[in-house]
């Protein structure tokens, strides 16, 4: 059994304060992506990849003011081309249900991706709340209501879409994540990583300490389907030098083929150098380990997007509309001013954009769950693409 | 972010000699016990406040300090400062070097003849080397462009000729060796490029008597013959005798230690860079390193300030103290005579914050015509009275 489906996203989106002052917009195609799935001996066995192609049409990142990582800075950063290329073994130990899986791909850790999820603006804590793009090894566990994972990956970050997880670094970071899904909608998870060298390839950047908590439920409010997501994360950094939060929480109600979502994030981020004439680039690689200082952003995202086509079948036509304000302070000393880098503090965002799909499964894939884990996401909830 | 420090012996010892006599240093070598007293500021400070301030050096009656990053203009400038009869800076010309985000090293040759200053974060980053003809006015010579940008250049002498050793970073780590003849007809001839491993890569060089001391981050301190004659080494032809990584690595600069009292030439003090959030608060300790073997290197001592880290030196050699540059914990003055060994903690003579808490992050020091002056990344250029 084998399925394909693809997905992408042409949107322009608005921003009304860059660094160095003024506002702008850009029209750009966005998660383009296709997807696979194959399984055989009655799905024991299964392969799932999705295939990226940003590196072609978001080569200098997204728009996306607050956004960080791989060198980006409120530009949302390209991912890598193959972007999951998962197999994953499952069977049956006594009662428990049990996978291996391993490729490339996300660690267990954290909540679902951006991609997955209700917003187009991917959240600033992207690099707080996932961890994903690597040469993964990854062990589940489901019994009952609970799920645990483990996972042995690299620590490195990819630096470009093109590059390879780093495999002589393999085994050099690990994760865990406990789920628990009481009942059908309802689920809870912890997830704790110890990530050597994330920003620096070759192994000698500081070990990342990373927690992360959620809580998700989804059911009938008002006779309509309701879903809402509260997620905590905390990373520290050189043995809790630096240390960094976020919370961010999100609800959509769907009214009919109509969704309204909304989104709150307080995040804070790493200011690093950015390079001359380009101040959406920080320098890379990195040449040890100072930073500019903290910020942290708070934004308030209102959505909503209505499906054209009827539900369940093989296309999808949504456009939606996205409106974001965020604002920026410092956190403590250090040298960045967001006052100075963007002559201002208050940011307003907005997306007028249309999401297409082809296939049944475009978006039913599970990006970033593998044997238990996919079935056990099933099981706790449907997805929440925007 | 560093910046380079030599003090060269060949073809340098007269320059020496003529620092120790303006140092007040005796003719025996100079004292044997060093001085106590406090850091205490005569002049300068809160004197740039458009931009972070980064290296310095200083020779005769002027100075020359370097800039970073992005204050509200950008760490493109080079800035002269001349120094009047009590040794208090003040600002007489400002070089502007379009395509560059930081000045991250600034260094006079011994003849008082030549600047040159390293670049980085720009389509122009690399080597610059002026003429101090007018040394209120330098003017362009030579420049020659490093991709990547060049992390910190120093002056090296070595067999009558002039080099520049220049820490290639980031992205492709090296020290690349240029010969520097300002009268030729290209006065800046690239001789040597040697690798350094990408574990964040080369920072600072000292160069003294033909040995070249490479710090080199999680590597550690590289010591390489560059013509001292004992392995065949050249600048052409480094040799590396031995390595050592120092207690947590981060080794960023180092400063080969001559004691004129002992005739020792047994410690070399590293660097460690550790943890900051610039100009707020920094980590990294002193390392003392026994290379009275440069083969078997070991470190055999340590300073530790809590809440601060380690940047820059400069030595005292006739006085037997070391100054270091400590960012946000300003400037330490050390006792290093004697026998070295454990926890330093106890020989700190001095310390002092000259632009005050919140005010100061300095990153660089060197004492001059018998006065420390200070490079602070938040208030700029510092002359202090020495203990």
């Amino acid at each position: 059994m084998a399925t394909i489906a693809g997905r992408g996203i042409l949107a322009g989106t608005y921003s009304s304060r860059e660094p160095f002052g003024g506002d702008l917009t850009q029209v750009q195609v966005v998660q383009p992506m296709l997807m696979a799935h194959a399984a055989a001996y009655d799905r024991h066995l299964r392969v799932t990849t999705t295939v990226d192609f940003e590196a072609w049409t978001i080569p200098d990142g997204e728009l996306t003011f607050a956004a960080w990582g791989e060198g980006f800075v409120d530009r949302r950063h390209p991912h890598t081309v193959i972007h999951e290329l998962v197999a994953s073994g499952v069977g049956r130990l006594g009662g428990a249900q049990v996978s291996l899986s391993g490729g490339k791909g996300f660690a267990a850790f954290g909540s679902d991706d951006p991609a997955n999820r209700l917003t187009l603006r991917y959240p600033v804590n992207h690099h707080w709340s996932q961890i994903l793009e690597r040469a993964v090894l990854t062990g589940g566990v489901l019994v009952g209501p609970v799920m645990a994972e483990a996972s042995l990956f690299n620590g490195d970050e990819p630096e470009f879409p093109q590059q390879s997880p780093n495999v002589s670094r393999f085994g050099d970071s690990w994760s865990a994540r406990l789920t628990v899904i009481p009942v059908r909608g309802l689920q809870a998870e912890a997830s704790y990583a110890v990530v050597q060298s994330p920003e620096h390839r070759g192994g000698a950047g500081p070990t990342q300490n990373k927690w992360h908590a959620s809580g998700r439920w989804q059911g009938p409010v008002g006779g309509h389907p309701f879903y809402v997501l509260a997620e905590w994360a905390r990373t520290e950094e050189a043995d809790g030098f630096f240390v960094f939060h976020s919370l961010l929480a999100e609800a959509s109600w769907d009214l009919g083929p109509t969704r309204l979502y909304y989104q709150f994030e307080r995040t804070e981020r790493p200011e690093e150098e950015r390079i001359l004439g380009r101040p959406t680039r920080s320098r890379r690689p990195h040449l040890e380990n100072s930073i500019l200082g903290t910020s942290r952003w708070t934004l308030n995202t209102l959505g909503v997007g209505r499906d054209l086509l009827a539900a369940g079948g093989a296309y999808r036509l949504r456009p939606f509309v996205e409106v974001s304000y965020a604002t920026v302070a410092k956190v403590g000393a250090g040298v960045f001013d967001p006052v100075l880098w963007y002559q201002g503090t208050e940011f307003w965002g907005m997306t007028l954009g249309v999401t297409v799909g082809l296939g049944r499964t475009a978006f039913s894939h599970l990006m970033g769950r593998y044997g238990v884990a996919e079935d056990a996401g099933y099981r706790s909830a449907q997805l929440h693409h925007h | 972010m560093t910046n380079a420090r030599t003090l060269i012996a060949t073809g340098g010892r007269a320059a020496l000699l003529l620092w120790l006599a303006g140092c007040g240093g005796s003719d025996s070598g100079g004292p044997s016990v060093p001085p106590s007293g406090d850091l205490v500021v005569l002049g300068g400070g809160n004197n740039v406040p458009e931009r972070y301030t980064s290296d310095l050096w200083v020779h005769g009656d002027y100075a020359y300090s370097g800039t970073w990053g992005f204050r509200s203009a950008q760490g493109d400038a080079l800035k002269v400062w001349h120094l009047d009869a009590a040794g208090v800076p003040s600002l007489v010309d400002s070089i502007v070097t379009a395509g560059i985000g930081t000045v991250s090293d600034v260094e006079v040759s011994s003849d008082g003849t030549l600047l040159v200053f390293s670049g980085e974060n720009g389509g122009n980053a690399g080597l610059y080397l002026y003429s101090l003809a007018d040394p209120a006015h330098p003017t362009f010579i030579a420049k020659y462009l490093v991709a990547t940008g060049l992390h910190t250049a120093t002056f090296g002498y070595i067999g009558g000729k002039r080099y520049i050793f220049a820490a290639k970073d980031p992205g492709s780590p090296a020290l690349m060796i240029f010969e520097i003849a300002p009268a030729a007809a290209t006065p800046i001839t690239l001789v040597s490029t040697v690798p350094v491993p990408a574990n964040y890569g080369h920072h600072d060089t000292f160069v003294r008597d033909g040995i070249a001391f490479v710090c080199a981050w999680n590597t550690g301190v590289l010591i390489y013959d560059v013509g001292d004659g004992a392995r065949g080494g050249s600048p052409a032809s480094p040799q590396l005798i031995s390595a050592l990584v120092t207690g947590g690595g981060e080794v960023h600069n180092a400063w080969w230690f001559h004691n004129p009292v002992t005739g020792e030439k047994k410690y070399l003090f590293i660097g460690q860079e550790g943890k900051g959030t610039i100009g707020s608060v920094s980590s990294g300790d002193i390392h003392v390193v026994d290379v009275s073997n440069l083969a078997s290197p070991h470190e055999v001592a340590s300073y530790h300030l809590a809440g601060a880290g380690t940047h820059n030196f400069w030595m005292d050699e006739p006085h037997q103290v070391l100054y270091a540059a400590y960012y946000n914990g300003g400037v330490v003055a050390l006792d290093v005579s004697g026998t070295l060994s454990g926890n330093l903690s106890t020989r700190e003579i001095a310390r002092t914050t000259p632009g005050g808490s919140g005010n100061t992050y300095i990153w660089g020091v060197m004492l001059a015509n018998g006065r420390l002056y200070a490079s602070d990344m938040l208030s700029g250029l510092w002359e202090l009275k020495t203990p």
